[in-house]
């Protein structure tokens, strides 16, 4: 069903960079949440948008084998198995005793990148699927996804606890929306893109631009919690207007040509 | 609740909505051009419609006895995937031009038409033909008591912890309906996933050769949800903050 299907190919980006990009970056704007009113919660997000060029980058790897079920399925999927190991390490942290808070959103990530990893086995080795990375992948694609809730919940809640994340994210329901939100994000971009000329750098600057619209988003969903929701959303537009040009003008560059075919004729000609 | 009976009232339900899944008509890209027989989307999208249903019924009945979860999460998910196959062939009858018929039986189960006269040569089947029809009605209705069985089972633990209990006691409490329904949806979306990696992407239903596979999807959907109710037991240690 996927036209990607055949798979491997060289990349042009090194993914050992994406991926240091999205874990590192990730950990390092999900933990400086709490340090700071304002910065905390816009560099969560930061971090949310690292963890979403990882999940794409990750995406375009896996699914460039074609899955057979189209690219959205693993997104839902990974996002799924983020939202449950996020939430069951939030809350399980609190048998680590008064340290929890800083272990717990580790633990979180740790949590779904093991789902995703048993996840893949069960597709690998009961069902029967053939794809040679999906294991590394499909634990790469929850790490990415478990970032991306992460830090767009620290950024709504402002704080990294269960009881606050639990308080403005899962009561009010934006939880699903970041469900739904994320999984756009990560599986869009190669969802796009996908096809013999697909080239890895235009993808990723289609992800940046989803992730960063993303945060926006997020921003304005913070507004009734925290003071920098404002902060979030002008960074998130201009991070967008930026990362958006750059894949307008590279699909412009990459065309073989571009046409203005004007509107279509008033009269219909028989 | 015992933590042990919720893992076994997830693993359950993700057998259910494993199981549920290899029911529906998936028709995927092909379909979307009427060249195969199905709904014309994937597996994610139909699971997302009737799963997503599936649990607002259900959890509109929360406080009331499991049967009553149970049946009105079975009716949303059957009712959201009856609206959307027959949506669907209002659109491929009267918008493309097709007859229903399936090209993997030569007649239909159940109202005993003939099928591969109506088949266009070069597509595999077109459209929702009856038997479809009612396997899809029948894999909604199992995905729904998944569903509503993950989501009664994780509220039901998490209520009784201090942290969820409700606002008003003798009342819903929001958050655990909340946590359990989106953990529900979480498990409804994994299980649907290994189950249409199993399918292979596409299948017409239970008359379909690759519904034959369906004992592989179970154990798949077992093992994952046994880890995913293992793992939702943590959920239940943050309850005591």
């Amino acid at each position: 069903m996927s036209v990607a299907a055949g798979g491997g190919g060289v990349s042009a980006v090194d993914p050992k960079k994406i991926l240091a990009l999205g874990v590192i970056g990730g950990i390092i704007g999900i933990y400086a949440t709490p340090f700071n009113p304002i910065l905390g919660p816009l560099l969560a997000a930061l971090g949310a948008v690292c963890g979403i060029i990882w999940g794409a980058d990750a995406i375009a790897r896996v699914a460039s084998y074609g899955l057979g079920t189209g690219v959205p399925s693993i997104g839902y999927m990974s996002l799924a198995i983020a939202i449950i190991g996020v939430l069951a390490g939030l809350a399980g942290g609190v048998m680590i005793g008064p340290a929890y808070v800083l272990l717990a959103p580790l633990m979180g990530i740790v949590l779904a990148v093991i789902l995703g990893g048993i996840v893949a086995l069960v597709g690998k080795k009961i069902v029967g699927m053939k794809i040679p990375v999906l294991v590394t992948g499909t634990m790469e694609l929850a790490g990415a996804a478990s970032i991306a809730v992460l830090g767009f919940s620290a950024a709504i809640a402002g704080s990294l606890a269960m009881p606050a994340i639990l308080k403005s994210v899962v009561s009010t329901g934006f939880i699903a929306l970041l469900f739904i939100m994320c999984t756009m994000a990560i599986q869009h971009p190669f969802n796009a893109c996908l096809g013999p000329q697909e080239n890895r750098v235009r993808t990723l600057k289609l992800a940046a631009s989803t992730g960063f619209i993303s945060m926006t988003i997020v921003g304005l969903l913070a507004m009734g919690f925290n003071n920098s929701w404002w902060v979030i959303t002008i960074i998130g537009a201009i991070a967008w207007f930026i990362s958006i040009r750059a894949f307008l003008e590279a699909s412009k560059e990459e065309a073989a040509s571009m046409e203005w075919g004007g509107m279509w004729p008033k009269e219909e000609e028989h | 609740m015992d933590p042990l009976i919720m893992i076994g009232a997830v693993t359950a339900a993700g057998i259910l909505i494993g199981g549920g899944v290899h029911f529906i008509p998936v028709g995927g890209a092909p379909a979307a051009i009427a060249t195969a027989t199905g709904v014309g989307t994937g597996t994610a999208m139909l699971a997302a419609g009737s799963g997503m249903t599936g649990l607002i019924t259900a959890a509109a009945m929360t406080g009331s006895p499991l049967w009553l979860i149970l049946a009105a999460g079975a009716v949303g998910a059957a009712l959201m995937m009856a609206v959307t196959m027959l949506v669907g062939n209002w659109v491929y009858v009267w918008g493309v031009g097709i007859v229903p018929a399936s090209a993997k039986v030569n007649t239909d189960p159940i109202t005993g038409y003939n099928q591969d006269k109506y088949v266009t040569p070069g597509t595999e089947g077109h459209g929702i033909p009856t038997v479809c029809y009612v396997s899809g009605v029948i894999g909604g209705l199992l995905g729904g008591i998944g569903g509503g069985l993950a989501y009664w089972a994780v509220y039901e633990s998490l209520v009784t912890l201090p942290a969820y209990a409700p606002l008003v006691a003798g009342q819903t409490s929001i958050v655990a309906a909340m946590v359990a329904g989106i953990f529900a949806l979480g498990l409804f979306f994994i299980n649907a996933v290994v189950a249409s990696y199993n399918i292979g992407g596409t299948i017409e239903g239970f008359h379909d050769p690759k519904f034959k596979r369906i004992p592989k999807g179970a154990l798949a959907c077992l093992v994952v949800s046994l880890v995913t109710g293992l793992i939702g037991v943590l959920l239940l240690e943050g309850g005591v903050f």
